[in-house]
């Protein structure tokens, strides 16, 4: 999981910025109502508090996942409107 | 009469000969198999043989699937000319054969024209069903039959298929409002356009992400309808199945459109699980071939996960980076993958190709300006880099074939071998490049165990750039300690504590160092000073507690000996009898005093060796876990007697978990991991909060029995120590687990037999089987040291290449100048 993703942030984000955004997030999800959306929150606060973090994330991350196919969960789930065109190209296409 | 009709065939017999049966059943297998061309000819082939009724209709099945085949295929033409021909051969087909050209004349050319022409000018039901059903098969797009002339605008297939592209049209388009499918009610199911409102349901489920409605509508949709061709498309976008490897053009822009490659992704995925579950390198190489597109139209972080995790297992199952690279279409000087490749060889625990890797990524950036030669990024890069080689200089050592290390200087000053091999190098580089705190930690921590006195100037030097931090002045405080400067010692405490007093370093090392003062005091015999120092001490907040207490007392006794007052002496010793309830740990306490301060205790040491084997056993463990606990944490010496060793170790259960743990930290201590094992063993038949400090004491202890016999037991245990280290965020147990099963990886009888990396967290059934087993185990492994079997290196052997590597493939990574 990116932990700027999960805070909301920017990768540009600085120390105040890092802070205030985990602090809305705890906000939002607090501990004993979300324990474990508050464990994600807090292993993303965790992994780019400070410069030398966010450093160390951008030059030695992110981690590998356990499992290949943990990658899909990864994938951004985009569900595009492309319009009718493209479909109709699919039923005007000759069946082989 | 034409040519054709004179060679008529005469008219079919009523009876067909017997034994044709099998034929006859050959050419409906084919057709009911879809291969219309082979029914032909064998439909043919049985007409010729047997003239009947039945073989003649045969023939024509086979022709109008021919026909039909040809149509689907978009060869208008062809099946134009076989159905005239067919017509033209047997009139009486005519009826059968001309809906299939109409069809043809539909779906090829979008003319709907005779088909509409048929459904309207027909008084008879069957034959307008029949064009309707037609029309089912070949409507690719509503609009085309909206906007028909041949139409009457009230005619209701007209407002029917009106609503249908305009539905298809905005829910492809856009999220629908709600209710905006309610119109598609007046399409009843015998419509033409039935197919059409079941797929425009089933797309705007698919944009609700409900995908179980999704594959529901899909699964209403007739087979032969023109809307069906989209069923395996949409069924793929939600989820139901790859369709990568059978995908047309069309398929492919359509899913990777709207998905934004995600199908074509969990297709690809699929099949790259497949391909390295067999370690088949090609077909993974055509998998990432594939999928190299939607990869790199992802967003960075998605790439970069891919990457890690793609290259580790990659690099786990031993293949060639290098296809990797090139089908995700990576330069050998890609940045990111050189990154990338760097980080995959430290997983897979290949430190020495992980270092070029490193370096090369190193040199790439610096080219490219992606950071700058000097700062922050490349002073972490080289940090990393120092911190890959092993603290067991002989593995470097062995690797690069030196005799020592200052031969392995000098075959770096000589050029032979890279200059990464050298941690105290990269440190430098480091410290050029930034002199962050890390670095002068890195680099105090390197010299320290190779010369005292470089390892102080760098702590010097990192007090002077960093006046604020404190772990210079701990470590200037310790080496003036060991050179015996207590003074001085103390002098930099003081400065310590005026940056922060309550620190828990500063205030452990004040206490030590003043207690290495008073011993050294009584030692040279000066007791009214060491008096002096020993009142400071207890007034230490380290003092508190009634064993810290005793402590002092003890230490005054020994100053009551020294100046040879032996009542005061006598007295003190009842007086900690009392204090401390348990004349082990007094005895214990009494004969590390006197050792430190150098004197012989006589009256001590043989009742230590008598009460050690008759006070009873649960008093014995508890005397000797409390002197642990206040000793070796003062680094100061236990001395117990091997016979109480011994009792304890021949069953320490009964005990509680604290005690127990302190006897396990005794055995790891004394070089008797007997002990440890023992008392980890009665620890984990308890449920205690030290479960996990008893696997790390056991998974240690077995790491100890000779020839590696009991490494998978000891790795299991660590393993499981650490899992639970992590959940119990107890960073001491996991730095420990870790550097432990680190060190198991290095041993040389210690190779995975399944490539399963120790690094993986074990769950939590495989944790309770691991205590279990431990917990059945009654046997005591067998901890006799053996002869060592790994012999020193004698002599020069041939010297490697410049770049020891154990694969090739690094080869192509320079060393940057």
């Amino acid at each position: 999981m990116n932990p700027f993703a999960t805070l909301g942030l920017d990768e540009t984000a600085d120390d105040a910025a890092v802070r205030a955004a985990y602090l809305a997030a705890v906000r939002a999800h607090p501990p004993d109502r979300d324990p474990d959306g508050f464990q994600r929150i807090r292993e993303a606060y965790d992994a780019i508090r400070d410069e030398n973090r966010r450093l160390d994330l951008r030059l030695f991350g992110p981690p590998p996942l356990d499992r290949l196919e943990a990658l899909l969960d990864t994938f951004p789930d985009e569900r595009r409107h492309a319009g009718p065109e493209s479909w109709l190209a699919v039923l005007r296409e000759p069946r082989r | 009469m034409s040519q054709r009709h004179k060679n008529r065939p005469p008219a079919p017999r009523v009876d067909a000969p017997e034994g044709l049966a099998a034929k006859r059943a050959h050419v409906e297998d084919l057709l009911a198999r879809g291969k219309a061309r082979d029914a032909v000819e064998a439909a043919k082939q049985l007409y010729k043989e047997a003239r009947t009724v039945e073989t003649e209709a045969l023939l024509v099945d086979a022709y109008a699937a021919r026909i039909r085949a040809l149509i689907a295929t978009g060869m208008s033409r062809e099946a134009r000319e076989l159905a005239s021909l067919v017509v033209d051969r047997y009139p009486g087909t005519r009826e059968r054969i001309m809906p299939l050209v109409r069809e043809s004349a539909a779906r090829v050319e979008g003319d709907l024209g005779p088909l509409l022409a048929l459904r309207a000018s027909s008084a008879d039901a069957a034959t307008r069903r029949e064009a309707e059903i037609t029309l089912r098969r070949v409507i690719v797009d509503p609009r085309a039959l909206a906007d028909h002339p041949a139409l009457p605008e009230d005619d209701p297939l007209r407002q029917a298929a009106r609503v249908v592209s305009e539905l298809f049209s905005a829910v492809t388009s856009g999220p629908l409002p709600g209710g905006a499918l309610e119109r598609l009610d007046v399409i009843s199911r015998h419509s033409p356009l039935a197919p059409w409102k079941l797929l425009v349901r089933a797309i705007d489920a698919y944009y609700r992400r409900d995908d179980a409605a999704v594959l529901a509508n899909l699964s209403a949709i007739p087979e032969d309808s023109a809307p069906a061709r989209l069923v395996p498309v949409l069924g793929c976008l939600a989820g139901n199945a790859p369709a990568l490897g059978r995908a047309s053009l069309a398929d492919r822009v359509l899913l990777d459109k709207v998905s934004a490659g995600r199908a074509r992704f969990r297709a690809g995925l699929a099949e790259l699980v497949d391909a390295l579950g067999v370690k088949d390198q090609r077909r993974a190489v055509n998998v990432l071939r594939e999928v190299a597109e939607v990869v790199e139209n992802a967003p960075r972080t998605f790439r970069a996960t891919f990457a890690a995790t793609v290259l580790t297992q990659w690099m786990r199952l031993d293949l060639d980076p290098r296809p990797f690279m090139a089908a995700l279409r990576r330069g050998r000087s890609d940045v990111e993958m050189l990154r990338q490749l760097a980080l995959a060889c430290e997983r897979v625990g290949a430190w020495p190709e992980a270092l070029p890797a490193w370096d090369a990524y190193l040199a790439a950036a610096q080219h490219l300006d992606a950071f700058p030669r000097t700062g922050r990024e490349p002073s972490r890069v080289l940090l990393r880099m120092a911190g890959l080689i092993p603290t067991d200089v002989d593995e470097v050592l062995d690797l690069v074939m030196a005799e020592d290390e200052a031969e392995l200087e000098s075959l770096i000053r000589e050029g032979e071998i890279p200059e990464w091999f050298d941690r105290g190098r990269l440190l430098d580089r480091a410290r050029a490049a930034e002199p962050h705190p890390d670095v002068f930690r890195a680099l105090v921590a390197h010299w320290e165990a190779r010369d005292a006195r470089r390892a102080e100037t760098e702590a010097q030097a990192w007090r002077a750039g960093h006046p604020g931090d404190l772990d210079p002045l701990l470590f200037l405080a310790r080496a003036a300690e060991q050179r015996g400067a207590y003074r001085k010692a103390l002098d930099l405490l003081g400065r310590a504590e005026a940056i922060d007093r309550v620190h828990p370093e500063v205030r452990r090392n004040r206490f030590r160092i003043l207690l290495s003062s008073v011993e050294r005091d009584l030692r040279d015999g000066r007791v009214e000073r060491a008096l002096e120092d020993i009142e400071r001490l207890a007034a230490e907040p380290e003092a508190a507690g009634r064993d810290r207490i005793g402590y002092m007392q003890a230490l005054r006794w020994a100053a009551a000996r020294r100046a040879g007052d032996a009542p005061a002496a006598s007295t003190m010793e009842r007086e900690l009898d009392e204090h401390l309830a348990n004349s082990v740990l007094v005895d214990l306490l009494l004969g590390s005093v006197a050792a430190t301060i150098g004197f012989e205790a006589p009256s001590v040491l043989p009742r230590l060796a008598e009460t050690a084997l008759t006070v009873p056993k649960l008093q014995a463990i508890e005397g000797l876990a409390r002197a642990a606990d206040l000793l070796l944490p003062l680094v100061r010496p236990l001395g117990p007697p091997i016979d109480l060793l011994a009792r304890i170790e021949l069953n320490p259960r009964g005990a509680p978990a604290a005690h127990l743990h302190s006897i396990c930290t005794v055995g790891l201590r004394a070089n008797r991991p007997s002990l440890a094992y023992a008392a980890a063993g009665a620890g984990l038949e308890l449920e205690s909060a030290l479960t996990h400090r008893f696997l790390l004491a056991r998974g240690r202890a077995l790491a100890e029995v000779p020839l590696a016999r009991e490494h998978p037991r000891a790795r299991q245990c660590l393993r499981a120590a650490r899992t639970l280290a992590i959940r119990l965020r107890d960073q001491e147990t996991l730095a420990e687990a870790s550097a432990a099963l680190r060190r198991l990886r290095l041993s040389l009888a210690d190779m995975d037999d399944d490539g399963e990396s120790e690094e993986r967290d074990l769950t939590a059934e495989e944790i309770r089987h691991v205590i279990e087993l431990e917990r059945g185990r009654q046997m005591m492994p067998r901890f006799e040291p053996e002869p060592l079997l790994r012999p020193r290196r004698r002599g020069r052997r041939q010297r490697r290449p410049s770049v020891p590597s154990r694969r090739d493939f690094l080869d192509f990574l320079e060393p940057s100048p």
